[in-house]
């Protein structure tokens, strides 16, 4: 559908081809597109989804690390891993905001995710079993959500782009402090080297998916590419990432879990198995080992605080008649 | 609306929004939110709603403003030189309505031809008092635990490579 | 200073870093579970805060020991019974509603602010250091809570009622704030530290007024039995065997 030209595509989206066509020569030239700019209907709509989804994984993302914060076991880490969750939900703040440039509202973002409506990263619907997890997931799953990010920093849409910024910055000492504690502990007591293998093995494939489905799979990645959303493919990010962490976590001595891997000089990509995508489509229809709990958790809390924020609602209104 | 100043030089610019019911409540949570890390030497926060802003399109078409109609106000003038640029204050005027105010900064900072223009009533804004600015931003400099730098991965796998190479 | 001076102030110090850490232990439960995302880092700044002044009293507590700075805080945390901890019933208390964190929040934290204004003039310096820079913390924490309490207080009839209850529940637990310290005597008379007491009764002041114009009720209560800090409810076996579950794992292990 998009590889056709931009009148063609006018039509289908019922827009204005002339404004369109200014639009993405913006696009071209590499400006950013503003809150207050004209842009089409389809851009406004794949960004509020794109964006609300990636507020919602980065408040949802909080549970599975959060659950360790009590158990930390030194005061470093637990200084460390405290801090990383805060971050996470500033990243949720920063993205609702980003979002709502484009017109959506916070209530209305939430009352979606909790009624089940909007999605977010499947990756936290796994649980987190032992303690190394948390170094699985910062070097893992933090270091492939980077490679997105990093992407999305360039994207075509100002406020997004500029979120993804701060993000970035922030989310690279998340990366490096799981990778630290995964490193040593690959060096350490066989408690801890036991801890490290097995957390490697449960988060390998998972995070693999994170990357979405191969390019052909993949429905919105036509328009996103096109609109300068996204700058590169599932499968390209995907491939990165294989290519920066085989070498370092087999240098840690730790075994992945894929008997076929292996290294492609032709190439010099190194090459996973199949990935079990029957797995990605049941977690993200809700069927991942976590999902009603994850939900639970932040339905509770929502629920247990709506007398908190009618409290301080009420007192504004109160303090301003005076 | 938030906006911070980096250091003792540097311009108050525009940095982000922040939910709240009130304004004691916006400047905790812009501190929260804004200031993990440090970052800041002072905060101000101002309603959405009090920020009149004016791009140099619409300015062609406005009317002059009454400048006589009301009493004067202080306004701060803020603006945006480049669409990758934060809105930064620029100054501070008199003026008697937001629209006359821009008017007056356009009059007041002749050379400046930014895309946007920003002014709100100084009286909208709530900033941190000078001595709370040791409670408010002096927190993060000692979490140096949230620095990137502090974790020298990059070394640390070199080392265990070199001891994969002799074993 | 003397060597038994030197044991007796470690103790007092290790008393003190134990309230902290257990206060932030029950601060950061909140993580991702608050009513508002911001309350969701506010409260975690008041964890990181809390434990981060832990460490530091530990560590000081440490020194005085003649032990190492940096292991020893550790062996403290992870490796004591739950009888040998030395704070307060008032912060081992589970987390309760918003309302009942945001309230014990409020009446620990404007006790610390006077003690540790009064720490930060102590004649042992290198305790004034840090008593002065965990003081700059402190006053935050007092903004955040002092802004709480009055829109709980007054909010609406629920919220009024919630922090009513919280403080029924809190008030006889926070007369506990005047119960001396491990080794507070002596060190008071060496000018080293303030007494609880005093300190109590001007905090008993502000509190209270405090309290009333946030639209509550402050009712004299007879206090707990046993405020001693070595008596615990069964709250604090059941938080510290959750705080030490990992570390235990593997004593010999490097975390
Ligand atoms: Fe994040
Ligand atoms: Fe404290
Ligand atoms: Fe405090």
């Amino acid at each position: 559908m998009y590889g056709a030209d931009v009148e063609q595509i006018a039509i289908q989206l019922n827009e204005d081809p002339q404004k369109l066509a200014d639009f993405e020569a913006r696009i071209a030239r590499g400006e950013k597109i503003e809150p207050g700019d004209w842009m089409p209907a389809e851009y406004r709509r794949q960004l509020i989804r794109m964006i609300s989804q990636h507020a919602h994984s980065e408040v949802v993302g909080m549970l599975p690390e959060g659950a360790w914060i009590t158990k930390a076991p030194s005061l470093r880490r637990k200084l460390i891993l405290l801090a990383k969750v805060q971050d996470e939900a500033g990243h949720g703040q920063y993205l609702y905001h980003a979002a709502e440039t484009l017109g959506a509202t916070r209530e209305e973002m939430l009352d979606a995710l909790l009624e089940g409506k909007a999605k977010y990263s499947s990756i936290f619907n796994y649980h987190t079993t032992t303690w190394a997890d948390n170094g699985a997931i910062g070097w893992l799953v933090d270091g492939a959500a980077i490679l997105n990010q990093t992407m999305l920093a360039r994207c075509s849409y100002g406020p997004y782009s500029r979120a993804m910024v701060r993000i970035c910055m922030e989310e690279n000492f998340h990366r490096k402090q799981g990778q630290e504690m995964i490193i040593l502990y690959s060096q350490g007591t066989p408690t801890q080297r036991a801890m490290v293998q097995d957390a490697i093995t449960r988060w390998w494939w998972p995070t693999l998916m994170m990357f979405g489905p191969h390019d052909a799979d993949s429905p919105n990645s036509g328009v996103l590419i096109r609109w300068g959303i996204k700058t590169r493919t599932n499968d390209e990010l995907r491939q990165d990432f294989i290519n920066q962490l085989v070498p370092d976590l087999q240098a840690c001595g730790i075994v992945l879990p894929d008997p076929d891997l292996h290294y492609d000089e032709a190439t010099g990509n190194w090459r996973t198995g199949a990935i079990d995508w029957d797995e990605f489509w049941a977690v993200l229809k809700g069927n991942g080992p976590a999902n009603a709990e994850r939900m639970a958790a932040r339905r509770q809390a929502h629920a247990d605080g709506y007398w908190v924020r009618e409290a301080a609602a009420a007192y504004a209104v109160k303090n301003q008649n005076q | 609306m938030v906006f911070q100043q980096e250091g003792p030089d540097q311009p108050v610019v525009h940095n982000g929004t922040v939910h709240a019911p009130d304004a004691e409540l916006a400047m905790l949570n812009a501190r929260d939110v804004f200031v993990r890390r440090p970052e800041a030497v002072a905060l101000w926060v101002v309603p959405a709603d009090a920020i009149f802003t004016q791009t140099q399109e619409e300015l062609a078409k406005a009317e002059p403003a009454d400048q006589a109609a009301s009493e004067l106000s202080d306004y701060y003038v803020f603006a945006k030189f480049s669409q990758q640029a934060q809105c930064r204050q620029v100054g501070q005027v008199q003026a008697g309505s937001p629209q006359a105010a821009v008017q007056a900064a356009i009059a007041t900072f002749a050379d400046k031809q930014p895309l946007w223009w920003w002014v709100f009533p100084a009286s909208a804004v709530l900033k941190n008092e000078s001595s709370e600015a040791e409670p408010m931003f002096s927190a993060a400099r000692y979490k140096t635990y949230k620095d990137q730098a502090e974790y020298p991965v990059v070394t640390m796998m070199r080392a265990l490579r070199d001891k994969g190479r002799l074993d | 200073m003397e060597r038994a001076r030197q044991y007796a102030l470690s103790g007092y110090l290790i008393a003190l870093a134990d309230d902290e850490l257990i206060l932030g232990h029950r601060d950061s439960e909140w993580t991702g579970h608050a009513p508002i995302l911001e309350e969701d880092i506010a409260f975690a700044n008041l964890a990181l805060d809390e434990i981060g002044h832990a460490k530091l009293w530990y560590e000081l507590g440490a020194d005085l020991l003649g032990q190492d700075k940096t292991t020893y805080p550790d062996r403290l945390v992870y490796f004591r019974e739950p009888a040998q901890f030395r704070n307060m019933q008032l912060v081992e208390l589970p987390k309760g509603d918003w309302a009942f964190s945001t309230l014990r929040q409020y009446l620990f934290d404007a006790f610390e602010a006077l003690r540790l204004e009064a720490l930060s003039q102590s004649s042992y310096t290198p305790l004034a250091e840090i008593a002065a820079r965990i003081r700059t913390e402190e006053l935050y924490h007092l903004r955040h809570s002092q802004a709480w309490v009055p829109r709980l207080g007054l909010g609406t009839e629920e919220s009024h009622a919630r922090m009513q209850a919280a403080l029924d529940a809190l008030w006889p637990y926070a007369q506990g704030l005047a119960a001396p310290l491990p080794g507070e005597q002596d060190l008071h008379a060496a000018g080293i530290v303030p007494s609880s007491a005093a300190l109590f009764e001007r905090w008993s002041g502000e509190v209270s007024q405090f309290l009333v114009e946030a639209g509550l009720q402050v009712e004299l209560r007879s206090p707990l039995a046993d405020m001693h800090r070595s008596s615990h409810s069964e709250h604090l076996p059941a938080l510290i065997h959750d705080l030490q579950s990992v570390a235990r794992l593997d004593p010999e292990a490097i975390w």
